[in-house]
């Protein structure tokens, strides 16, 4: 029995304690593993960290710089049609800058801040990597070399950088632009959106006088283009020349009594020749054999 | 005498033949189509994997298959990324924190909660960098539908390196089998890494419709639960009472989001003292740490998970780039009344990638359980070469042992699951003795990758002395080599090339073949009349018989009226006369 509540008030606790909103992390307490490689066991991880090797070609270290990079879904809302982003998308530094990144994650799942195209001598795999479950904070330090270089920031985690979490990182000049940057630079390859014109999806309210000239406009359009019309008129035209041979030199009585004679005598022609049909099925004479 | 003109014609013709086409009557020739290269069959065999052993004290039963799994990431599943050392750890992909095991609540040996999380993951998606695919999962030679997976949570990149695009070996279809004892206090969180909307329905599972805190527990975006939205996580609470082989899916806009691969198996074992389970079983197949309760009964278990895809549906995600089309397009413009199934699974790979890892190992006078799960959009006729198996659980529900039968076709509806003991006692109806033995679906169209055969979900129950050293089985058979081709998987390759001497069934090269003038067809001797040919008569005498009594009829009709004409013309007089 007092296992069992023992067990009971275990189990309260722990669920009251990860279900409750996840709290902010501030990954601070990580485990060295060397080779620049730091890791705790909350899903926090910095690769490539070098706080005082210098880079070959750097007699000193130029500047030290700490910026602050924040990450997650809302930061995707200025453009339209990705879903994660960094707060920014272009850093810029001096050559032989030495630079501390907090990486701020805003978002209840993983993002990376990962740098790629390092001295690989200095930086396992040429890589610098500052990786943290949200909402929480990691922070990393590296020493960039001499040479003027682009280098690409992104999240590889998969298609988030496809998605919008990528940007650049100049050191001097740079080396150039690279491709997808959101606001920035443009896909390589593009979407196609030729088939994606919508409806309109509310039509603004009309104000009176816009109504009555809406309702002219329509009356108009009516009696311009009205099909029955234009059958009317072609009726009409095969009709005329017919018409005006018959009552050439009649008077205007003559005329409406003759187009009344003329129906008058349609009407009786079918009305008899439908009776005489009836007559002929229905006489027993019409049916019968000859005499012989 | 008619027939003179016609023969002379002929005997010319005859006559002419050899100057005009002695060449040019031949067919086109045969040519043999470069294979463009066979893959190695087995490639990345890691020999010391496949031994048993006992790594973080977590006993790994052998797996001979080409290619086995990890031990270290077994040992991490089955103690958790927090009972294993930093050096396990570090020789898997797991985050530190994808599998947490704690507190012997009820004292028997075993950790009694379990915090799992997953992930979600797109495999061979659109880049809009580059013409190709990221990160690539193949389930054959070249063949790579765009996917949406379940992945344990793993750390560092989505590939294997720098270099290349292969997907790192936690991001692959089918989304892991999740293994849990019964009685556990489970919860799984969900941490949506992906650009949808996406939940987690435990299919079968005992769970309730709320978790503790009152919130909804089952996945149904309609009935009780939110989307977990991009970037968001979500903890689904579980304690499941009983046992058996269930599932777990994606709940949001369901129909696509099963099909694109979000959905996986989900066993509860029994309880029982000291019993680590295997929390994934990444990829599915053989289970290296079976529970307590499945090795009192068999040798061996296996997880067996068919999937289907239509490429319709799969081409979305690898066109588009902006979610917003992407939505569009599978929500709104993709029908899947309409659809077909192109591609065929098990374990997320077609054949011949199921021989590498897919293969179930037989020894004689052994037990062995599979957990057969079908998520594709149709009933499945899974068959077994050389066995019949006993059927012992529906959908985790245990068939009354009285009752249960034998059979060597399992048919398994939608989502359904079967679980099966194989027999290896050689008595001539649990099993025929040994030698490589496929097993698949008996819809044929199951046996095919976009069309082509061999492919789709066919994969082998091998006896040991079948293996080679590198885990693939001895066939005795066709060479599988062109299988293991781009090229015979893009249909460029024909079926039967080199099946003879002289390629006698080889490709047609058709370049600047002319055919000659057609040959006139000639009379070599009065040969039987062909088949239609009475057919024809017959029906012309049926013809003609309705002609002769239309034709009398309407004789008879003009009589009567030539015979009244006077009558019939006074009457259309008068009707005139009248007017």
């Amino acid at each position: 029995m007092r296992k069992l509540l023992i067990t009971a008030l275990l189990s309260l606790t722990f669920s009251s304690a990860v279900l409750a909103e996840k709290e902010f992390l501030d990954h601070t307490n990580l485990m060295n593993h060397g080779d620049g490689h730091l890791m705790d066991m909350d899903g926090g991880m910095v690769m490539g960290q070098n706080t005082d090797t210098l880079p070959g070609g750097c007699d000193e270290i130029a500047a030290t710089k700490e910026i602050t990079v924040y990450a997650g879904h809302k930061y995707s809302e200025n453009f339209p049609g990705r879903m994660f982003a960094f707060d920014q998308q272009e850093y810029q530094f001096e050559p032989c800058t030495k630079l501390t990144v907090n990486f701020i994650n805003e978002d209840s799942i993983r993002h990376q801040w990962m740098m790629h195209g390092l001295p690989k001598y200095l930086y396992p795999k040429g890589m610098f990597h500052l990786e943290v479950t949200g909402p929480g904070k990691i922070s990393g330090t590296l020493i960039f070399p001499p040479n003027d270089k682009t280098y690409l920031v992104h999240c590889d985690i998969s298609q988030h950088m496809e998605k919008g979490m990528k940007a650049q990182l100049k050191i001097g000049k740079g080396s150039g632009d690279l491709p997808s940057i959101p606001g920035v630079t443009a896909y390589v390859i593009q979407d196609d959106y030729s088939d994606s014109i919508p409806e309109p999806i509310v039509a603004k309210p009309l104000t009176s006088k816009e109504k009555k000239a809406a309702k002219i406009a329509a009356a108009e359009n009516e009696s311009a283009i009205s099909g029955v019309l234009i059958i009317g008129l072609a009726a009409g035209l095969v009709l005329a020349p017919l018409l005006a041979r018959k009552f050439k030199g009649m008077a205007a009585g003559e005329v409406v009594s003759t187009i009344f004679e003329l129906i008058a005598k349609v009407i009786g022609l079918i009305t008899k020749l439908i009776t005489g049909l009836i007559k002929m099925v229905s006489s027993k004479k019409s049916i019968e054999l000859s005499d012989k | 005498m008619q027939k003179k003109p016609l023969s002379i014609l002929l005997g010319a013709a005859v006559a002419l033949m050899p100057i005009l086409a002695s060449a040019a009557v031949s067919l086109p020739k045969t040519v043999s189509v470069d294979n463009g290269g066979v893959e190695t069959i087995c490639g990345s065999n890691e020999p010391e994997w496949r031994e048993a052993q006992t790594v973080e004290g977590v006993s790994i039963q052998e797996s001979l298959r080409c290619s086995p799994d990890n031990p270290a990431q077994i040992a991490a599943e089955v103690k958790g990324t927090n009972n294993i050392s930093m050096e396990t750890l570090m020789n898997t992909y797991y985050a530190a924190d994808a599998i947490i095991k704690k507190n012997d609540i009820d004292g028997d040996g075993d950790p009694d909660f379990i915090i799992i999380k997953l992930e979600v993951a797109e495999l061979n998606g659109h880049s809009p960098d580059f013409d190709g695919l990221v990160p690539t999962f193949d389930i054959a030679p070249a063949i790579q539908p765009g996917m949406w997976v379940f992945a344990p949570k793993s750390r560092g990149m989505a590939t294997n390196s720098f270099v290349g695009t292969d997907a790192n070996p936690l991001l692959r279809a089918p989304s892991p089998v999740i293994r849990v004892e019964q009685g556990d206090r489970v919860w799984i969180q969900l941490e949506n890494s992906h650009y949808f909307p996406h939940t987690i329905h435990l299919h079968g599972v005992d769970h309730p419709w709320v978790d503790s805190a009152g919130e909804g527990n089952d996945g149904v975006p309609q009935s009780s639960d939110k989307f977990v939205l991009p970037g968001s996580s979500k903890t689904y609470e579980i304690r499941p009472r009983q046992p058996g082989s269930f599932v777990y899916h994606c709940h949001v806009q369901t129909h696509v989001h099963l099909a694109m691969g979000l959905v996986g198996m989900f066993v509860v074992e029994e309880n029982r003292p000291n019993n680590w389970v295997q929390t994934f079983n990444v990829g599915a197949g053989q289970v290296r740490h079976p529970s307590k309760a499945i090795l009192e009964e068999y040798d061996s278990e296996y997880d067996l998970h068919y999937h289907a895809m239509d490429k319709g549906l799969h081409d979305i995600i690898q066109k588009y780039n902006d979610p917003r089309l992407i939505a569009k397009k599978m929500n709104r413009e993709y029908n899947m009344n309409d659809s077909t199934e192109d591609y065929h699974t098990l374990n997320g790979r077609s054949f011949p990638y199921t021989l590498r890892e897919s293969i179930i190992v037989a020894e004689p006078d052994q037990n062995i359980k599979l957990r057969m799960f079908n998520s594709t959009g149709e009933q499945l006729a899974m068959h077994t070469h050389g066995h019949k198996a006993t059927i012992t659980h529906y959908d985790g529900v245990e068939h009354n042992p009285n009752a249960q039968i034998m059979r060597d076709i399992y048919d398994l509806a939608p989502a359904q699951r079967n679980d099966l003991k194989i027999s290896t006692v050689d008595d001539g109806l649990h099993s025929y003795g040994q030698g490589v033995w496929i097993f698949h679906d008996h819809r044929e169209k199951g046996i095919l990758t976009d069309g082509m055969n061999p492919g789709g979900n066919v994969s082998a129950l091998v006896y040991k002395k079948y293996l080679n050293e590198v885990g693939l089985p001895k066939t005795i058979g066709e060479s599988i080599a062109p299988l293991f081709t781009k090229k015979f998987h893009g249909r460029k390759l024909p079926v039967w090339q080199d099946i003879d001497a002289w390629n006698s069934l080889g490709e047609i090269d058709g370049k600047g073949y002319k055919a000659p003038q057609a040959a006139q067809p000639m009379a070599v001797e009065e040969g039987p009349k062909p088949m239609d040919f009475y057919d024809n008569a017959l029906a012309n005498k049926d013809n003609s018989i309705s002609n002769f009594v239309w034709g009398l009829i309407l004789g008879i009709v003009l009589y009567v009226l030539f015979l009244n004409r006077e009558k019939i013309m006074a009457m259309i007089a008068s009707a005139r006369g009248e007017k």
